[in-house]
């Protein structure tokens, strides 16, 4: 029951695996933040229309399903649709697991930025336009500093919740770990080795979020503006 | 238009003010043409006939497919979060004793279900009692398992076949909810009883309360007015996470509605998709709403001094820490 | 009232940058209020209000809460937009917006009363951020400028210490230097001292009355009686969003004019 020695055999599978769940949470990493970024923008803008397209947005997104999102992404556009990002079925469905957890991250994001925003008190605004600064400066000197520091802890639980996301990509088709790890106890010739299958996937899983969550923590300490 | 000023942007005066309606004038255009293109591509593919869309509104469909599916979710829901409350609640008080040898256990615990992601959870529960059943039933903890599935596990459905247990994916789905949830509400009960002012255990240690006393009679009442609207938007992350039954073919409500119409129904799985999406988010938002009174009402009651843990989300993830504003993590 | 005995002028002109344009002294008045109105939704908070100081000349406006005076301070650099009426500054109609409004701001110091110090940045760089980026002087010059501004106020040695380790006097001081360093034409005081603790409301009234008599012009919403009569030549009372009495400081404290000053002054004990 604990025979480790299944594990090993798939080890390179299962590497392959991890492999693709690193290459998708990095991907969806740096879109879901330009996304995120953008819908904040359009969320604050002094344009209702984009305020309502980003409200609309995010309320849409948090309120539906991740998986239902991907399967949207790969089943609806991909297959029904017909948009394709390449020939080769496996880029495709990388591609739209990596846009499905980014629209979906994003919002997320885009939530975060805004409370950082929040965190800044009106006053310093008003001392920052009351010096000079203008609209831009007051922006890039003062304002937004100060709210980029206040959401690191909150962005690096984001960041840790998507590549924990990153499993639902399974429903789309896409070999990250979770599908690797189903289709390894579905062979018939695997016994008994499901243990250490499970606690190495655990592990795995552990050596990408538990760092990753203490150097967010230790970053925003570092980067706390006192008040 | 506001005319107040804000962190971002000063008053407006009437130059900004026109450069806002031009702005606004472009952006609808921008927005039109992209939904025009939509729509064009939708109606190119034939995604508008009629055929694709009538299924759902007969009546018949709801009712053998789309119904006993979102039931199937409901009663995942209520189960998962019945006990992940209590799992929370045992965790959360586990976490915040006195004696290392129950919260270091307990620490590592939750933070080893908040660590992993839930369909592993959901995987673990439903692949690994059938293949390591057989071998257990051969050893000297045989007995043990077939009593704990006969008595306890049934309840779930849990099925023993001549020492093979067999997990349906209703109970993997409640089971990986349970935990995963579970560890997220021991979170928030730890820094709901941590956020209440500690003059209110000062005051309750001084009038001859023992740790047992303060927890139960002061800290915890004033903890759940302060942990409701947390609690309730957690229950609306345990129902969207109730669709990764998906994966294992748990008959809940997007497996009806995605795949199982889909199938009678030449394919219509966009469409499926949007009226699911649709009912996903009425229910959601109607629990967030409900998250949102409480909070607000809570804020008016003024039964603790403490201030009530935002809608917005779960204490941070493993490590991060520091107590900030936070946001839903799935 | 230029007294030429105290310390190193802190209006003269420090090293070469882009210089403000100096005050027109004497021949106008420098800020003049015109039939100012404004609305908070229903409520009329300013009503026809008309002010005229000229420079040099510290005005001290006090009265009874949610009388305006906050708001029309506030409204001389338009951190508070008005409804109509005009605002003039040295001669120039306030601007509404854009780059001209900024230039404005830049030539009218401002200080708050919860100090509103650049949380993210040293005492230093909160006073050296103003020249370095609006006037665009060199980083040495502005620096050395600053501990100059930093050494009258007091707080030279924390100078590179962040605001939330200084205490609120000093916090004050320090906002004050930061406006100073924009070397403005007129310093807007909103209610300087009153979040302030008892005992560290002298050490800030110290460097206004200082900057007063180096004759800088000021307008100050104070509660602080003491200061008035010492520092101020025109008194303003305001209640109920309009001006009901203007006076000297001598004249306004012992022979009020209108029942409505007399029944506020006899609610201020020993002043």
């Amino acid at each position: 029951m604990f025979d480790f020695s299944p594990f090993f055999d798939n080890f390179d599978e299962i590497m392959q695996g991890f492999w693709a769940t690193l290459r998708l949470a990095a991907a969806a990493a740096v879109l879901s933040l330009i996304i995120g970024t953008a819908l904040a923008s359009f969320r604050v803008a002094p344009v209702p229309v984009l305020r309502a397209f980003g409200t609309g947005y995010v309320n849409i997104v948090r309120n539906t399903p991740l998986t239902l999102v991907l399967l949207m992404c790969s089943l609806g556009l991909n297959d029904i649709l017909a948009l394709k990002f390449s020939d080769t079925s496996s880029t495709t469905y990388y591609w739209w697991a990596v846009l499905g957890l980014s629209a979906y991250t994003g919002a997320f994001v885009c939530e975060t930025l805004r409370s950082g925003i929040n965190t800044v008190p009106l006053g310093q605004a008003e001392a920052a336009r009351s010096i000079g600064l203008t609209f831009t400066q007051s922006l890039r000197v003062i304002i937004l500093p100060q709210a980029f520091r206040a959401i690191i802890a909150p962005l690096g639980s984001v960041f840790i919740a998507m590549i924990k996301n990153t499993t639902v990509a399974a429903a789309a088709s896409y070999a990250e770990v979770a599908l690797v790890t189903k289709t390894i106890v579905d062979k018939p010739t695997f016994a008994n080795g499901v243990i250490p299958l499970f606690l190495g996937v655990a592990i795995g899983f552990l050596i990408l979020t538990l760092p990753t969550g203490y150097f967010f923590g230790w970053l925003a300490k570092r980067m706390a503006v006192a008040r | 238009m506001s005319k107040e000023a804000t962190v971002l942007f000063d008053v407006p005066g009437p130059r900004a003010r026109a450069r806002n309606m031009l702005l606004t004038a472009v952006v609808t255009v921008v927005l039109a043409v992209v939904f025009a293109a939509l729509i064009w591509r939708l109606y190119d593919k034939g995604q508008f006939e009629e055929k694709l869309w009538s299924p759902f509104t007969e009546w018949t469909v709801w009712r053998h497919l789309l119904l006993p599916g979102l039931l199937n979710t409901l009663k995942a829901a209520a189960v998962a979060t019945v006990l992940a409350l209590l799992f929370g609640i045992v965790f959360g008080l586990a976490r915040l004793s006195e004696h290392w040898w129950v919260r270091v256990p307990a620490g590592v615990v939750v933070e080893f279900f908040r660590g992993i992601p839930l369909l592993i959870l959901i995987f673990l529960a439903f692949f690994v009692p059938n293949k390591i059943s057989p071998a257990i039933a051969e050893s000297s903890f045989g007995q043990l398992q077939r009593l704990s599935v006969d008595y306890f596990f049934s309840i779930f459905g849990v099925e023993s076949n001549a020492g093979t247990v067999t997990v349906p994916a209703f109970a993997a789905v409640v089971f990986g909810l349970t935990m995963y949830n579970g560890s997220v509400l021991a979170e928030v009960v730890r820094a709901g009883v941590l956020s209440i002012p500690k003059g209110q255990s000062e005051a309750a240690y001084s009038i001859g309360l023992r740790k047992n006393g303060v927890m139960r009679l002061v800290l915890l009442p004033q903890a759940i007015t302060v942990m409701m609207p947390a609690i309730v938007s957690q229950i609306v992350v345990l129902l969207k996470d109730t669709a990764l039954g998906f994966i294992i073919a748990y008959g809940e409500f997007l497996q009806a509605g995605f795949k199982q119409v889909p199938a009678n129904y030449e394919n219509n799985v966009l469409q499926a998709g949007i009226v699911v999406a649709i009912i996903y988010i009425a229910i959601n938002m109607s629990l967030s709403r409900v998250a949102t009174w409480l909070e607000a009402r809570s804020r008016r009651s003024r039964k603790t001094e403490a201030k009530t843990m935002g809608t917005a989300g779960p204490p941070p993830a493993a490590g991060v820490g520091v107590g900030e504003q936070t946001v839903p993590t799935i | 009232m230029t007294d030429s005995e105290s310390g190193p002028d802190l209006t003269k002109n420090g090293p070469e940058d882009s210089a403000p344009e100096p005050a027109t002294a004497g021949d106008r008045p420098l800020v003049v209020v015109e039939h100012v109105n404004k609305h908070f939704g229903e409520l009329h908070v300013l009503k026809d209000i008309n002010l005229t100081v000229d420079s040099g000349e510290v005005v001290v406006v006090i009265g009874p809460s949610g009388g305006g005076k906050s708001t029309l301070c506030r409204s001389i650099n338009r951190l508070e937009p008005i409804d109509d009426g005009t605002i003039l500054v040295d001669g120039k109609e306030l601007p509404k917006e854009g780059k001209d409004l900024a230039k404005l701001r830049a030539d009218v110091g401002m200080v708050f009363q919860s100090f509103n110090l650049f949380a993210h940045k040293t005492i230093l760089d909160n006073i050296t951020l103003g020249p370095v980026k609006v006037r665009k002087a060199g980083r040495q010059d502005s620096q050395k400028h600053a501990m100059e501004l930093l050494d009258r106020v007091g707080i030279a040695n924390q100078a590179n210490k962040y605001p939330a380790q200084l205490s609120g006097g000093q916090q004050q001081r320090a906002a004050i230097a930061r406006s100073l360093a924009m070397k403005p034409k007129v310093m807007l005081f909103d209610e300087p001292t009153s979040a302030l603790d008892p005992e560290m409301v002298n050490e800030v009234l110290d460097v206004m009355t200082g900057l007063a008599r180096e004759g800088m012009t000021m307008i100050v919403v104070t509660h602080e009686m003491g200061f008035a009569r010492r520092a101020a030549q025109k008194v303003v009372f305001m209640a109920d969003g309009q001006i009901v009495e203007e006076n000297t400081p001598d004249e306004f404290f012992t022979n009020a004019r209108t029942e409505r000053a007399k029944d506020f002054l006899s609610k201020i004990l020993t002043h």
